[in-house]
This record gives structure tokens, sequence and C-alpha cells, in this order.
């Protein structure tokens, strides 16, 4: 019940934020990069367009909501209500996986993908990755600079293998690095067991790193500069 | 409603809150005065929960902080001294938002808005709200879900004085209802009028603890100023109860030479004097 509304508050949020605007313009853009490019080189676009944008946004987009609450101090408000910061979570992950699934879908169409439902399924695993790591980064730093030195960091250790791996330049040892295995997805391909149990445990992992973080910054009280 | 018995906590290594024991009852308004940094917002902190590596034990609402659970706060209400609002959704949004997440069904938002005069001003945002309508608004979102117990930091700080008053008159109202309330304020005239109780907190530690009556009894009685001129001004003191033994005064009075005469009642402002002033030294 209380984690249906806050999902929907979520939601509510971001469109209020013009998040849903920006990326409706973002979606036009990469249909048209699609469209654009010749036909057999049209699904590996859509598949670094869906990595690199539906489904990495939660690293930036995330970083910035949960900026922007400290800035207003509604961690606080959390803090003293009865929300489970595990709820909190589900209901922000949830939030960014459904505009990830949905501009995911569009590229993916319009390239015509021959695996929709893997490479779907891969955006919402991707996403919730993502959307993890920027909860985690972003609750414990305090300005806008602070969340970008963090970032850089884990964009490269999180892209630069996967998009390697994308045109199979790929090590022995990095052949199940979750990252790899969510690129695999988005390329259409069925992961292997290994793989996605791999990648099982680096969201269970990063779940409950984030809510530890998560209850961390609703008690510090600390405020923020942006 | 609260008890704590022998807390202690501290942020660091160095002790702060030291051996602390009191209790609230039901139905009370408890105020926490002292100086700043005396550890009055750290102890509100650790009774509604946030702080929960402290040693003793500190019950609230039969609930030990440190055992709680997120569904302790069905029945506590907290105002910060900051506003905790999304700043880009109106006030109604932000009251919707945060009722949403109680259990209970809580209290109707356009009474509650009401009662502080933000009715007309509901449907703006809350960016574009003045200092004391943010802190109406946050006062009045401690209540959405009608709690039991009611945590108010500095509840009519940048309040004018109507405004002040009618937070005070609301304060009086929820305790009308039964409610408990704790209440920390740098102003000893708003406390001395609301607070049931009072505790004087400095450096961690409760140095006084009665009502706000009991306090002011016990510094003595009132005190009578005159002056006269007699080649310049004197200024002279005595007791209010022993003005009739005062010669010199009634001298000045059968000869109506007294150019000013006061009296002057302890205010708890003495109190915080002479105790934050004596733990000083
Ligand atoms: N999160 C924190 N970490 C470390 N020390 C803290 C923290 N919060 C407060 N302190 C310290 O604890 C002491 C008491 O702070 P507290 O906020 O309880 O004071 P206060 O009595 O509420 O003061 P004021 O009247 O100014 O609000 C201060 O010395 C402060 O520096
Ligand atoms: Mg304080």
């Amino acid at each position: 019940m209380r984690l249906r509304g806050l999902f929907l508050w979520d939601i509510r949020f971001q469109a209020k934020y013009g998040f849903y605007f920006l990326y409706a313009v973002l979606t036009v853009i990469y249909t048209i990069i699609i469209l654009a490019v010749p036909e057999n080189w049209r699904e590996k676009t859509a598949t670094v367009l869906i990595f690199s944008d539906p489904a990495a946004m939660g690293l930036f987009f995330m970083g910035a909501i949960i900026l922007l609450e400290k800035s207003q101090h509604t961690p606080c408000a959390f803090a003293v209500s009865p929300v489970r910061p595990a709820e909190y979570i589900i209901s922000k992950v949830g939030s960014l996986a459904t505009v990830s699934f949905v501009v995911a879908a569009a590229l993916a169409l319009a390239a015509d993908v021959t695996n929709l439902c893997i490479v779907l399924l891969g955006t919402v695993i991707s996403s919730t990755i993502f959307t993890l790591l920027a909860i985690i980064i972003a609750t414990n730093i305090i300005s806008l600079n602070q969340f970008i030195l963090w970032v850089v960091p884990v964009e490269i250790l999180c892209f630069v293998p996967a998009i390697l791996h994308l045109f199979q330049i790929t090590p022995g040892w990095l052949r199940h690095y979750p990252l790899n295995v969510c690129m695999e997805m988005l390329a259409g391909f069925t992961p292997s067991i290994a793989g996605i149990f791999l990648v099982m445990v680096l969201i269970v992992f990063l779940f409950f790193l984030s809510k530890h973080c998560v209850v961390k910054m609703w008690n510090g009280m600390g405020g923020v500069k942006l | 409603m609260i008890q704590v018995s022998n807390l202690s906590f501290s942020y660091t290594k160095k002790p702060f809150i030291s051996d602390m024991t009191f209790s609230v009852s039901k139905g009370e308004i408890f105020g926490f005065l002292g100086p700043s940094g005396a550890g009055k917002s750290t102890l509100q902190k650790i009774l509604i929960g946030m702080l929960t590596t402290y040693q003793g034990s500190v019950k609230v609402n039969g609930i030990e902080c440190k055992e709680r659970t997120k569904s302790f706060y069905e029945e506590i209400g907290v105002d910060f001294e900051f506003s905790t609002m999304y700043e880009k959704l109106t006030a109604r949004e932000n009251l919707e938002f945060f009722r949403s997440l109680y259990q209970k069904k809580g209290r109707p938002i356009n009474t509650l808005l009401e009662m502080v005069g933000l009715e007309q001003d509901a449907d703006k945002r809350v960016s574009e709200y003045s200092k004391g309508m943010k802190s109406r608004l946050n006062f009045i979102k401690a209540l959405l879900h009608d709690p039991v117990l009611l945590c108010l930091d500095e509840p009519t700080s940048g309040l004018d004085p109507t405004n002040s008053r009618m937070m005070k008159n609301l304060i009086l109202a929820e305790r009308a209802k039964g409610k408990t309330i704790l209440l920390t304020t740098h102003n000893m005239q708003d406390a001395a009028e609301l607070c049931d109780r009072v505790a004087f907190i400095v450096g961690g530690k409760i140095c006084a603890l009665d009502s706000p009556h009991n306090l002011i009894m016990s510094r003595g009685a009132a005190t009578v100023t005159y002056t006269w001129l007699d080649n310049g001004e004197h200024s002279i003191s005595c007791p209010l109860n022993q003005i009739s033994s005062d010669e010199q005064l009634r001298k000045l009075i059968a000869e109506n030479r007294l150019q000013s005469i006061h009296s002057s009642e302890p205010t708890l402002n003495d109190i915080f004097m002479d105790i934050t002033g004596r733990t000083l030294l």
C-alpha cells in the first residue's frame, strides 16, 4: 500500500521536474539516430544507446534527485515517518526502471531488435544496478561537485568493460562481469547461468549497502549545499 | 509517556549527555531550555529514535527507543527547526504526500490549513513561502497523522507576534486534546506560558527540572527599585515583602520625593541567567 503510494509520488515528482519531457525529447532524437544509420548497424547502435542512456540514466538522475531531497531536508522527514528504507529504495529504483523500460522499448522497436524480451529485461536489470549505485554515492556526499567526482570512476568501471565486451574485446576473467552480462542482454543474447547469478549477487549486495546508506543519511540530519 | 533513566550519550569519545533521568506524563507540555549547544536537539533526537547508540533506558509510548521499528512513528509528530518540504510542490501536495506515508487516516488537510491561516496559499509552491509561512506549514505537517506525541523544535521562532500567539494557542489546544508535547525554545516567556514543566539543560546535564512557577518562586521574592534626587540620582532595591521596614522609602514617600518606583518579579529569564551563569563560571 505505502509502497504503491511512494512509487506513484516518485513518478509525480519526476514529472514535475520535467524529467519525462526531457526523455520524450531524447527518445525522439535517439530514434532519429537509429533510423539514420544503415540497417545492419541499427541493432548495435540501439544497444549502445540503450546502455548509455535509458539503462544508465539512474546514475545521474537518482544522484540529482537525492541531492535535491537532501538540500530540502526531506531525509529528516523520512527518518521520522513509518517509511522503511527498503520501501524508499524500491520505489526509487522502480520509478526509474519504468522510464528506462519505456524509452528502451521505443528504441528497441525502432531498431527492430531480434530479442525484445531479453533486451527489456537487460534494461530493467541495468537500470536497477545504476540507480542503486547512485543512491549509495549520493547518500554519502554533500555537494554536486563531490557527486561528479565519484560518478566518473564508477562510470569508467561500468562502461569501459561493457562497451569493449560488445565489440568482443573481453579478457577471460571479465567474462561474467555483471555489467558485461547486462550488455550481452541489451544486445539480445541470453546470458549464462553463472552470469545471471553474479548479477543477482551484485544487486542483492548493492541493495543492502544502499539500505545501510539510506538509514545513515536519514538519521544523519546533515544539511547539504548545492 | 516518556521514561528516561540513566541516559548517557555522546557523538564522540568525550562524555556529553550523562546520566539523565526524568519522565514526562501523558498530556503534559515539557520544555527543554538551555544555552546553544547544550544538547537539547540531541536529546530530542534520542527521544524520537533517531540516535540509538545511547546507554541507559529511554522508553517512549512504551517502546525502548533503541528497539523501535518504523511503526513507532505512526504515533509521533516531529516539527524540526528547519523546513522539510518539497519546495517544488504546493503546500497541499506536500501534505498529501506526507499523509500518504501513514497507515492512519489522520486529520483533514483543509482543516489543518485553516488552523494556521494558510488556506489561501495552499496551492502555492512551498518555494514561494515566507519563513513564517514555512514554519506554520511544518507545524501542521507534524499534526497530519494525529500523533499522541508531538516534538517541536523552536516552534515560534521566525513568527510575527500574531502568528506566534496563534501557534501558542494551537499548542495549548493540542494539550487539551490529551497530546504529550516536547518543546525546545529560547523564548523564556513562551516557555513559562506553555510548559507544565521545564528542564534546564547545560552541558549535557539537567540542572533544574520543575514547573516554571516553582522555579520562579524558588528564586525568591520580587524586588522594588526606587530612585530619588539628593545631590544627584540615587537608586536602591529592596525585597517587595520587606518594604514596610524600609525607612528610607517611607521617608521619601512622606516627603513626596520619589523620582520613580518599580517592582520587578523574577522571570524564567532570570532563572536561565542564574542557572547558565552559575554553570558557566
Ligand atoms: N551529528 C553530530 N555529530 C557530532 N556532534 C554533533 C552532532 N550534532 C550535534 N553535535 C554537537 O552536540 C552538541 C549539542 O548540539 P545540540 O544540537 O543538541 O544543541 P542544542 O542544545 O539543540 O543547541 P541550539 O539551542 O543551538 O539548537 C554541540 O556541541 C554540537 O556541536
Ligand atoms: Mg537545537
